[in-house]
């Protein structure tokens, strides 16, 4: 651990970052408090975090409570949206919903808005890394149009920037700032900042300046610099490894010469368990790894995430700590005891067991226990985020549809990306709720026409389609109806639609902190929702026949 | 010029080609077509086709509705209360309730009353992605008057934008109502099976982005084998319902260069149910009208007379 992060200050501080000086881990901000992205929003609007960098992110209407969102950015001093195109996060103050509804008003909006646009990955080189940890690179194939640049020219000639600006000055403040590695060298026309040499820096060097080719090279003392560890082996050899394009006629079906995978190059994790305990692959054809035992070493078509020379018949002795403590047959080396966690003693805010709890807003109460809801989740009971009572408690009924949110093939995420093409907006065109007919039938909702969603955040409208793929559920001896909402639309852009985003709630997982989206309650009504003042009276109106308050779903 | 009807081996050949490829087409397997569109968008992309309208039309996730001047390729969505071979399809939720199992443990409350009465067990959703059929006998092909329409050497048929005049009248030609004029110029547009990519050695723009292989390129032959074989498979595996369609030499258009494997009549996908090339009656039809004329013409030499005669 300590190498790790010596190597990371020896990156980033280079030869400011001395044994003397604690290798400048003085020069790290610190955290004060959770900073999760749905807590920075609630911060905005307490007037703690005064500026934004939103990059390729757009929570005007792809996160959870769109309109805290909103609210939040218009209570910053300074907002930087780099984009594509001007996504709903950009202006939101001067066409925004609540622009609409005379909630607020641009002459009051404080924020200096700032857009920059954004270089498409067509444009710039870089790597994408998706969840299988395999990091591909892409070459720019051509300059970006305009004033757009990729985000690695934005943030290096903003710090490029502000280092001159800040050049000579004595204050101590501005010291981590100005020892900070900022040299990378530049290319083109555009002086974009050399991708590679980026990934070098990260992919680290030793004492001689070489390429590190693994993190086991890392070093405590300060002589090897590493700006992660985990993609220690990234440019081996000088190699852009991610940048491997070996087809796959030509080697074995695991491709390990084809990109890179952190860590290690390793393409599937904990592969020890595909061997059995004695180090045999289970299966023939699905052999990743297994010991040789002549050579005493661990082998296979994927890297061994496993300590090269451990035998399968190693047993710790007493006393045995860290990763010594791992026997031969223990593949989930990361785990304190080497073995595959059901029972979580540790390491998680809740368990140790997994169980089941209701959603924060349902239609019913848990069967399980006592406690409906998780005890240990994130609430925020706040004017603009209130919850729904739940199962047998009164007014749930006021709300007594389940509704999810889920994707379309056709959009992507938030939608910047897909709502402002013509070829995809054509494909799905407009926002719509799905609904069983018997739904349908319930309130008098017309496949093709329009409904109005409604909870305590705020209500939306959409295009109705009645489909059997919604099917009606059997639960606690009665009918439950869901409505589903795919949730890519905003106001802006080339298709346009309410966000399913300003239905949810920020209720947040212990854990990882992720905005429960996938289950909450809601009214469905035919017909388009109010306009101007009207939309926020209908709200008001639900809640009062509810009988939220500040204290509503917040019981365990 | 060629034979119009029937049976035709060699189609290139037919249409004056000589030392030719083999011919050309596509099998799209829709039993595998995930519904993602990577076909259409693709085409567009490719072929620089406009976007053709911001409609929801509520036929499932089919905004496209069909082909057109500007949709090369379109993917049906058919929602059916029918089964999918042996599949469950998990949409019959009202014979049990989602908290019995929970009952086990001895801790739900007791209200878990059956219900419901079953009678959505099924559901299929079907995908299918249709394109121009690069028929044997291509009336398009047959009714252009300027020579726009064409057979390429590996058989398919192409339209050629700079000699279209606009004239229309294979649109009404087709049986299959795939070609059709561009609003904004009057020229007809259509799917040419990626002439300038296969030229090229490459497959055409909708097979190469289809995650599937629901769109199969390559020789005519090779295909139909593939197909009849995928037909086979999916029967043993109890899709009855399985069966090909344009696949038959034998049939009204003497069979498409683009075939499709479906799971349902051609009805229920918007297809004809058989298709017959519109100019295989012309023969006749020209006699017929050759007839009228001179029938007219001797009316009107009668006329003439009558009318000197006053
Ligand atoms: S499907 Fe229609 S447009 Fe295509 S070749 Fe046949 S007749 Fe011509
Ligand atoms: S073959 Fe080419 S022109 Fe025809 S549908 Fe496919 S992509 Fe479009
Ligand atoms: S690309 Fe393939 S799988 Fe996707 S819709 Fe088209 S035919 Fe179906």
């Amino acid at each position: 651990m300590r190498a790790y992060v010596v190597s990371l200050l020896k990156a980033w501080w280079g030869d400011a970052a001395t044994e003397d000086n604690d290798f400048r881990f003085d020069y790290l901000p610190r955290l004060t408090g959770s900073h999760s992205t749905y807590e920075t929003a609630l911060a905005q609007i307490d007037g703690a975090c005064k500026g934004y960098f939103l990059m390729g992110e757009n929570p005007a209407v792809g996160s959870a409570n769109a309109k805290v969102q909103r609210l939040g950015m218009a209570n910053l001093e300074w907002l930087v949206v780099r984009d594509f195109s001007l996504i709903e996060s950009a202006t939101w103050w001067k066409d925004g919903p609540e622009i609409e509804t005379g909630e607020m008003r641009t002459e009051d909006v404080g924020t200096e808005v700032f857009f920059f646009p954004a270089a498409a990955h067509t444009e710039k080189s870089g790597s994408f890394t998706n969840t299988n940890r395999t990091l591909q690179w892409h070459h720019a194939a051509v300059e970006p149009d305009g004033d757009a640049r990729s985000d690695l020219w934005f943030m290096y000639h903003l710090g490029r920037i502000i280092r001159e600006r800040l050049a000579g000055s004595t204050d101590e403040r501005d010291r981590p700032v100005l020892d900070l590695t900022w040299d990378y060298p530049v290319e083109g026309p555009l002086d974009e900042p050399s991708a590679e040499a980026v990934l070098a820096e990260i992919n680290g060097y030793g004492p001689d300046g070489a390429h590190l080719s693994t993190y086991d090279q890392l070093k405590d003392d300060g002589s090897t610099s590493c700006g992660c560890w985990i993609y220690c082996g990234v440019h081996a050899d000088g190699v852009n490894q991610a940048a491997r394009r070996k087809p796959g006629s030509e080697q074995d079906w695991i491709a390990a010469e084809w990109a890179w995978s952190w860590p290690s190059n390793r393409r599937v994790l904990y592969n020890r368990a595909s061997a059995d305990p004695d180090g045999e692959p289970w299966s023939e054809r699905k052999a990743l790894v297994w010991w040789d035992g002549e050579r005493g070493r661990w082998t296979g078509h994927d890297v061994p995430d496993f300590k090269a020379d451990k035998a399968p018949s190693y047993t710790p002795p007493h006393g045995a700590r860290g990763p010594d403590a791992i026997a031969g047959n223990d593949p989930f080396i990361l785990q304190a005891d080497g073995k595959g966690w059901l029972f979580a003693p540790a390491g998680l805010v809740d368990g140790p067991m997994p169980t089941h709890y209701e959603p924060q807003d349902s239609p019913f109460d848990n069967p399980l226990y006592g406690h409906s809801r998780n005890p240990a989740r994130q609430v925020f009971s706040r004017e603009h985020n209130r919850f729904h009572p739940s199962g047998s408690d009164p007014g749930a009924d006021v709300y007594p549809y389940v509704v999810t949110t889920y994707r379309l093939t056709e959009h992507f995420t938030a939608g910047g990306m897909s709502r402002w093409s013509p070829y995809l907006a054509e494909l799905q065109p407009e926002f719509f709720c799905e609904v069983s007919p018997e739904l349908a039938a319930e309130r008098d909702l017309e496949h093709g026409g329009w409904a109005t969603i409604v909870t305590a955040r705020n209500a939306v409208e959409a295009r109705v389609m009645v489909t059997d793929r919604m099917a009606p559920l059997r639960v606690q001896g009665r009918t439950l109806h869901q409505i589903g909402l795919p949730y890519h639309w905003g106001p802006n852009g080339y298709t346009t639609g309410d966000a399913a985003n300003e239905l949810s709630a920020i209720a947040l997982d212990p854990n990882v902190h992720i905005q429960e989206v996938k289950a909450l309650t809601a009214d469905i009504r035919p017909g388009r929702r109010p306009r101007g003042p009207g939309l926020p009276g209908l709200v008001r109106a639900y809640r009062r026949r509810a009988g939220i308050d500040q204290d509503t779903g917040l019981e365990v | 010029m060629g034979r119009i009807a029937g049976p035709l081996d060699d189609v290139a050949g037919d249409a004056g080609h000589i030392g030719h490829p083999p011919r050309m087409g596509f099998f799209t397997d829709t039993s595998v077509c995930i519904g993602c569109k990577a076909c259409e968008v693709a085409c567009k992309e490719w072929n620089a086709i406009p976007e053709d309208g911001l409609t929801f039309t509520g036929m499932s996730y089919d905004n496209t509705q069909g082909l057109g001047a500007d949709t090369w390729r379109h993917v049906a969505f058919i929602e059916q209360r029918k089964p999918l071979g042996l599949q469950d399809p998990g949409v019959e939720h009202g014979s049990y309730d989602a908290y019995d199992g929970v009952d086990v443990l001895g801790m739900a409350s007791e209200a878990a009353a059956r219900g419901g009465d079953g009678d959505r067990g099924e559901l299929r959703w079907l995908m299918a992605s249709d394109v121009c059929k690069h028929c044997t006998h291509a009336a398009c092909l047959d009714v252009c008057p300027t020579g726009s329409l064409f057979r390429t050497e590996y058989g398919t048929v192409v339209v050629q934008e700079d000699i279209c005049n606009g004239c229309g009248y294979c649109v009404p030609a087709c049986p299959y109502g795939v070609i059709d004029q561009r609003e904004d110029d009057g020229r007809v547009w259509k799917c040419t099976m990626c002439y300038d990519r296969i030229s090229d050695g490459r497959e055409p723009a909708c097979a190469k982005a289809c995650p599937t292989d629901s769109i199969q390129y390559g020789p005519l032959d090779e295909l139909r084998e593939r197909a009849a074989a995928r037909v086979e498979q999916l029967h043993d595996a109890g899709v009855d319902d399985a069966r090909l369609y344009g696949d038959d030499p034998g049939d009204g258009v003497g069979g498409d260069g683009a075939f499709f494997l479906l799971l349902d009549e051609p009805e229920a996908y918007g297809l004809p149910p058989d298709p017959v090339v519109t100019t295989r009656d012309l023969p006749s039809m020209w006699r017929h009208a050759g007839v009228a004329a001179l029938t007219l013409l001797g009316g009107m030499a009668a006329a003439y007379a009558a009318g000197r005669r006053r």
